[in-house]
């Protein structure tokens, strides 16, 4: 099967993230690769997503999980060759599934040739490509990131005797993006991989790629020319590729990376997470509607990436400091869970374990505007193990079945890259894909529907979103319209049951279908709709006018 | 309980909407008003900063119950939520704070205002319940937490106020009200008769059961009875240092009414809580949360003149119905004191602790009607109120204090004379 090159497919995609090294091993050295991955396509397939983000997969010391690349044009030879990474994009287009791959601007690992070259004497012609200085004391006003390791965003090289920049590891000097032949050479870096056929990036940190003294170093307006550069490039050459910022930023400071339709196509919507998950242990939508509100229109090609839970942290940089304690005391108790500015955790342990919230936070992913992001074992409810160091305790092997290392892999489990999660209540004989395909009710079979649901409509991906305020603060409702087609959502956040009356006169007339059942609810009048809720339930009801 | 509610359908069907919007609660506040649209706003925001500041992660809501207004109070009310909509520069909200009204009737009904706070309070479950009067326009922020963290953290029932007044302020308290509550109940709470208050969800819904609701001295005064019943009840009473008590200027000036409402319910208390308070001799300190204020230092006009002439203008009017209801020691020491002048006028605690108990018991036995009875009190309390005046005339609030320990002592020690002429002693 040949994609077609859609232009803005990725406003109706639901997008699965996987490392590879994590989704299965087909050779038996306990590692992920890519020949296992493409043997697992047709369970990415059957799930009903239609877009795979993989995490970087590059040649790297792995100090930061891939994200330190010393070599951009090659795979890690952990995970395979670049002729399995050939063959599992030609399996996934065939299969209908888009690939997005992870691309590092904004740094090297300090392995990369281009570094060890930079450093190795003032006079080299690569000395240029990362941000030397002779004192540790330019760009004072700059954040540091990983606050838990890094005392200064500048470190000391002993071999060339100066200080390279980092915004974050020290480990992962940053390119200078002042210099042309970087920006060629990260350019003609990306078109490689087009060539290859991918369908996406997601660029890393984007915020960061331009320093200038007196600012926070974040967000210049030569960083965004930059960007638009390169869009121009992609639009020019291989068009219907999508980029996807990953910049951690409130709404309004993220607009600008959406240009006029001339930067990114998509970018995560930061803020926004925690807020659901504040909302829902404060049983109240305030936080959610009130993020939202603040959130700019973007232009009409664009699209917000909403994601529960993914490889980092559940980030908290984008919360007051009110909303940070409660996000701690009530999510991350044990200070173990805690990493930088954020949780280090998996959606269902966030959740206790709770089907109903886990459902309700999935529906609201699904249904509020944006392209959903699930991440991979989040499907099947997996656990997390926060003894392992930095965030690999969400980076577990995958869950495949009940038997040896949990279907991941046929060697001894102590040569897993990580150890699988084994408690009783989420370990591999507990939570696992081959149990719950056998199971109807299983997460796993209601992610499938949910997914197939949000498909059957183009409104969640494209459609406006109009916020209904009802007197009840635990309902979060709104409208999403788009075309002929209008849907409403009502979610109750609440642990308790809720009656709630909804103002729908401008749709009087209609009556409600249920999407899931597609029962058919009493058609509305004048009066105000009531609907009784259960403890964390959701309804998506098409309006038809019959 | 919620069988009785149904019964009595304290709570129209507008007002159960809204608390079903509101849900289950952490913290109500409730906010009886009449015309109130002076002040509201300035207690509300009080209140909102000092839930958002002390108490940003617990469930609150505001419930005004308005008795008729045709100032708008309740469109203040309702309009200060914060909601999705809500925008503040300084202030910080974690989730919705309702602020909702209902109106049960067209004058205002003390009674049946915090009868309808405590329903609602019981409906969402409430773990605290706060009242707090819409003319304390002196309130801080800091009042929130002075009146729930006794109940919400120490689990106390109620929490009663300590105000920073003028030593001349409250004189109905200082010598009526508490002292005789003190001595007959056993428990030093100095603001029985308390505007502000907090209480439990236990003790507003055991309250709220209460038969009291129904008889005359709860009616008269409410929030009276229910400092009675927490004490009878051996509820966790506890006080909390507020600060000053200033009033929008609206306060009644009309003393029978005033005393109808405190001391009427105080004598009417004493019926049916007999088995309670005739076993009890002396008191005990209630435990006090907070630093002690200093008295406010200010000019109080006192027009001792008119007291002196009221007191001995209403001893000698009234002495047919005051030899019906006081003995004739007491008749004759309160012609003899309508006597002085000005400069000697004195009427001294034991004239006055006998005067009150004579009162107390005249009013239980009904020796005339029990109206005209609280009405014959109220010039013998502006003779007593002069004697506080001049007493205290030229003394610290240190000393304030001490001469008001004293007719507390007096109050305890003539106990026993209380229980001597109370027909029920047997």
């Amino acid at each position: 099967m040949v994609l077609k090159r859609e232009t803005s497919w990725y406003k109706d995609a639901t997008i699965y993230q996987v490392h590879v090294r994590s989704f299965s091993d087909a050779n038996g050295d306990g590692i992920g690769d890519f020949p296992g991955l493409a043997q697992k396509l047709s369970y990415v397939q059957a799930l009903g997503v239609n877009a795979i983000w993989l995490m970087p997969f590059f040649p790297s010391p792995l100090r930061d999980d891939g994200y330190d690349i010393s070599d951009y044009r090659a795979v890690h030879p952990s995970y395979g060759t670049l002729d399995d990474f050939k063959r599992f994009l030609s399996i996934a287009h065939e299969r209908g599934i888009r690939v997005i791959i992870e691309m590092v601007l904004n740094h090297t690992s300090d392995q990369h040739p281009w570094f060890q070259e930079s450093r190795s004497s003032q006079n080299n012609p690569k000395r240029d490509w990362y941000v030397w200085s002779d004192t540790d004391s330019k760009y004072r006003g700059t954040r540091i990131i990983f606050l838990d390791t890094e005392m200064s965003n500048w470190a000391w090289d002993p071999i060339s005797k100066s200080y390279y920049w980092h915004r974050f590891f020290s480990h992962q000097p940053d390119l200078n993006y002042d210099n042309p032949a970087v920006r060629e050479e990260m350019w003609n870096v990306m078109k490689f991989w087009l060539e290859l056929g991918i369908d996406g990036f997601r660029l890393d940190a984007v915020p960061y790629l331009i320093e200038r003294e007196g600012t926070s170093c974040e967000n210049l307006p030569e960083t965004h020319a930059i960007i638009r550069d390169l869009r121009k490039r992609v639009d020019e050459q291989f068009p219907g590729v999508m980029l996807l910022a990953e910049a951690n930023q409130w709404p309004a400071d993220l607009r600008p990376y959406f240009g006029e339709g001339d930067e990114f196509h998509m970018a995560f919507h930061f803020p926004l997470m925690p807020r659901m998950f504040m909302g829902l242990r404060l049983e109240d939508r305030k936080p959610i509607t009130e993020i939202l509100q603040q959130t700019p229109q973007i232009p009409g090609s664009c699209q917000w990436c909403l994601f529960l839970r993914n490889h980092d942290e559940l980030t908290l940089e984008m919360v007051t400091d009110v909303e940070r304690d409660y996000m701690y005391d009530i999510y991350a108790r044990d200070k173990g869970m805690r990493l930088n500015l954020g949780i280090r955790r998996r959606l269902a342990p966030l959740l206790d374990n709770d089907r109903r919230r886990i459902e309700l936070m999935n529906g609201m992913l699904m249904s509020l505007p944006g392209t959903p992001i699930l991440y991979y074992g989040d499907e099947i409810g997996m656990g997390d193990n926060i003894y392992l160091g930095d965030r690999n305790g969400v980076r577990t092997p995958m869950q495949w079945s009940g038997g040896w290392n949990g279907g991941f892999s046929t060697a001894d489990p102590e040569s897993l890259y990580s150890p699988p999660i084994l408690n009783p209540v989420y370990g591999y004989q507990a939570v696992n894909v081959s149990s719950q395909e056998r199971t109807p009710h299983s997460l796993l079979s209601w992610m499938k529907h949910i997914i197939e649901v949000r498909r059957s409509s183009t409104v969640f991906g494209s459609g406006s979103i109009e916020f209904l305020y009802p007197a009840n603060h635990r309902i979060l409702a709104y409208v999403r319209q788009f075309g002929k087609e209008t849907v409403l959502v009502v979610n109750n956040l609440s642990s308790a049951a809720q009656a709630v009356e909804l103002d729908l006169r401008r749709y009087k007339g209609n009556i409600l279908i249920e999407m899931f059942g597609r029962n058919v609810f009493p058609r509305i009048g004048d009066a105000p709709y009531l609907l009784t809720m259960g403890p964390y339930q959701f309804f998506w009801f098409r309006l038809r006018r019959i | 309980m919620e069988r009785k509610l149904a019964e009595e359908t304290l709570l129209t069907d507008d007002c159960v909407r809204q608390l079903i919007n509101v849900g289950e609660v952490d913290i109500l506040i409730g906010l009886p008003t009449h015309n109130n649209s002076r002040t509201i706003q300035t207690v509300i925001r009080a209140i909102q900063t000092g839930i958002l500041k002390c108490f940003p992660r617990e469930r609150a809501a505001i419930f005004n119950v308005d008795g008729g207004s045709q100032d708008g109070t309740p469109e203040l009310v309702t309009s200060s939520s914060i909601d999705d909509v809500w925008r503040a520069s300084k202030v910080f909200a974690l989730r919705t704070l309702h602020a909702i009204s209902t109106t049960y009737g067209r004058a205002p009904e003390p009674c049946t205002a915090l009868r309808t706070i405590l329903a609602a309070a019981d409906l969402l479950q409430a773990k605290t319940c706060v009242v707090i009067s819409p003319d304390s326009t002196a309130i801080e922020p800091d009042w929130v937490q002075r009146l729930v963290r006794p109940v919400y953290d120490d689990k106390f029932d109620l929490v009663c106020p300590i105000y920073r007044r003028h030593k001349f302020e409250g004189a109905l308290m200082q010598n009526l009200l508490y002292p005789m509550t003190r001595s007959i109940y056993g428990s030093r709470v100095r603001e029985p008769y308390a505007s502000e208050f907090a209480l439990s969800g236990r003790l507003a819904a055991d309250f709220l059961a209460n038969d009291v609701w129904n008889q005359e001295w709860g009616k008269m005064g409410i929030e009276l009875a229910l400092t009675i019943t927490a004490l009878a009840g051996k509820y966790r009473v506890c006080q909390s240092y507020l600060g000053i008590k200033a009033q929008s200027g609206r306060a009644a000036n009309d003393l029978v009414a005033v005393m109808r409402r405190t001391a009427g319910a105080l004598f009417g208390s004493l019926d049916g809580n007999y088995a309670f308070w005739s076993g009890i001799s002396g008191s005990e300190p209630v435990p006090t949360l907070g630093t002690q204020p200093e008295a406010l230092v200010k000019l109080v006009r006192v027009n001792r003149k008119r007291l002196r002439e009221m007191f001995a203008t209403g001893v000698a009017h009234l002495e047919p119905v005051l030899r019906s209801i006081v003995s004739p020691e007491t008749l004759t020491a309160l012609q003899r004191i309508a006597t002085l002048g000005i400069n000697e006028f004195d009427y001294p605690a034991e004239v006055w602790s006998k005067t009150v108990y004579e009162f107390a018991a005249a009013y239980h036995k009904s020796v005339i009607n029990r109206d005209h009875i609280i009405q014959a009190l109220v010039p013998l309390y502006r003779g007593r109120s002069l004697t506080f005046v001049l007493e205290n005339r030229d003394d610290s609030g240190e000393k304030v204090e001490k001469r008001e320990e004293s007719l507390c002592g007096e109050f305890e020690r003539l106990k026993p004379y209380l229980l001597g002429i109370w027909p029920d002693r047997k």
